[in-house]
């Protein structure tokens, strides 16, 4: 890759700059490189906290490039990357790699389409939601809410519920009382559900090939999971 | 005059919109308003017969609005209640002849003439419902208290939010040993599904059925407790927001009284 050829990289976010150096090539031709990069910058070096890779050891040259910069460019401070963070992201696999930035940097890179109402769903309306779709409220009978992804009911559901469409067998519908019509959970359909006599959060999942509803609180099916994950 | 139109519908057929129709209209013109009740049913034309006026009629509401008489002339007086009109449906025509547009003209001349107008809406969302809502002011939803009545009157109550019109609830046929059986649904849970101003409750009624029957109505028969609630939803109409709401009770023995007395009931 061309990029690898490139003796000198330079990496920056705000006043944080990452100086990234090829320790092979000679310290002349870096300080030459550094100096045309960050000339570019001018303005922007100064007071800046600069960071140097060079690599593992290479502590001569890292002193070298590190004063030079201090004295050239005046920025605050001069500092090699973090070892620990340097080794970790090496033997981690990429999905374990998501998992940390998910738990230290919670979740800024994401969003989910949700579509969140507040009110009653009365009789003859249908409400549909690309993707997830959450009612703080009731859904009387005779009334269909719909979403590509879960359903969720901050209320009574009495109507009809259809989640996963259109072939999304992973979604689920919840509600803190739980007296659907029907509900509908990819390509599958079940009526007729056994309403508890007491209002208990419920939510119906489709598993082995049925509609099964369980008590939300006991079966707890996203509790297992060891991290919060997009959804 | 600056009257209100007040709309009376349910959605589902038979629940007793017209007889809510004629008794409230009856109430209110006893309480001295100047009160037009309006056979919005054309085609099927009911509420002449239950208010005993069906053989006076020569004009219709179909005639009032294309203007082919007077609103004097379509307006028939009920003779023994003072101040109460009727305006019957046309039986020969369908409820196309009328457009929404038409209604809300129509709904002018009645206003500056009327106090109260009360629409007796059909059964039903369609051109019939549309023309009886067009110009209403404020709107009562009847329901009895069964699943099918309640869902057709949640459709019409979403309809009429959407037309910014805020309904109240009337619970008609209320049987009230059967609700403290549990074999009856109670206002209770109408009112937790139709999340609605309750305006009245109505116990159901064997006079109804009579007064019905005779043309004399509901409201001017003493010991009826339909009538007796109808008056009370008219005062409620006309004013008196805060007259409390008398929930029709079971009527039990000696002992069970005493038991509620205790507050051991239920």
């Amino acid at each position: 890759m061309d990029q690898e050829k490139t003796p000198v990289r330079l990496k920056g976010v705000g006043k944080n700059l990452c100086i990234i150096v090829d320790p092979m090539e000679s310290t002349e031709h870096l300080i030459q490189e550094i100096t045309r990069l960050l000339s570019e910058l001018s303005e922007q070096v100064i007071d800046s906290a600069v960071t140097i890779d060079v690599g593992e050891g290479h502590d001569d040259l890292f002193a070298a490039l590190g004063s030079y910069i201090r004295e050239a460019f005046g920025v605050s401070s001069i500092a090699r990357p973090d070892k620990r963070i340097k080794i970790a992201k090496r033997s981690i696999l990429p999905e374990e790699r998501m998992r940390i930035r998910d738990m230290e940097q919670s979740w800024h890179h994401y969003s989910t389409d949700v579509l969140m109402l507040a009110g009653r769903v009365r009789s003859g309306q249908r409400v549909a939601a690309e993707r997830h779709l959450i009612i703080m409220g009731d859904v009387n009978p005779g009334a269909e809410v719909m979403a590509g992804g879960d359903v969720v009911i901050l209320g009574s559901l009495m109507g009809t519920a259809i989640a996963g469409q259109p072939d999304n067998e992973e979604n689920i519908v919840f509600a803190l009382d739980f007296r659907p019509t029907q509900i509908q959970i990819g390509s599958f359909v079940a009526a007729g559900l056994p309403s508890s006599s007491e209002k208990i959060a419920e939510f119906a999942h489709v598993e082995n090939g049925t509609i099964v509803v369980d008590n939300y609180l006991d079966v707890n099916p996203f509790g297992r999971l060891p991290w919060p994950q997009v959804r | 005059m600056d009257g209100k139109i007040i709309v009376v519908t349910s959605g589902k057929g038979g629940v007793g919109k017209t007889t809510a129709t004629a008794s409230i209209g009856a109430a209110l013109a006893l309480e001295g308003k100047r009160v037009v009740v309006v056979d919005m049913d054309i085609g099927l034309r009911n509420l002449d017969v239950v208010m005993g006026l069906e053989n006076r009629i020569v004009f219709n509401v179909v005639d009032a609005v294309k203007s082919k008489c007077q609103l004097k002339q379509a307006a028939i007086r009920d003779r023994r209640v003072e101040n109460l009109f009727l305006i019957p449906a046309s039986q020969s025509d369908n409820k196309d002849v009328l457009t929404p547009e038409e209604m809300i003209i129509f709904s002018e001349q009645l206003r500056s003439e009327f106090d109260f107008i009360l629409m007796d809406c059909p059964a039903g969302i369609e051109r019939g419902f549309e023309n009886s809502v067009a110009a209403a002011d404020e709107a009562l939803v009847i329901c009895t208290p069964e699943v099918s009545a309640v869902r057709d009157a949640d459709r019409v109550i979403g309809l009429l939010y959407a037309r910014s019109i805020t309904p109240k609830l009337v619970v008609n046929r209320i049987v009230p040993e059967m609700v403290a059986r549990g074999d009856m649904l109670s206002h209770l849970d109408m009112v937790d599904v139709l999340s609605i101003e309750l305006i009245g409750l109505v116990e159901m009624d064997d006079q109804v059925v009579v007064a019905t029957n005779t043309g004399i109505p509901l409201a001017l028969q003493k010991g009826s407790k339909a009538g007796e609630a109808f008056r009370r939803i008219a005062m409620r109409l006309n004013g008196h927001e805060d007259l409390p709401i008398q929930v029709p009770e079971a009527q039990g023995g000696f002992f069970k009284k005493i038991r509620n007395k205790l507050g051991l009931g239920r």
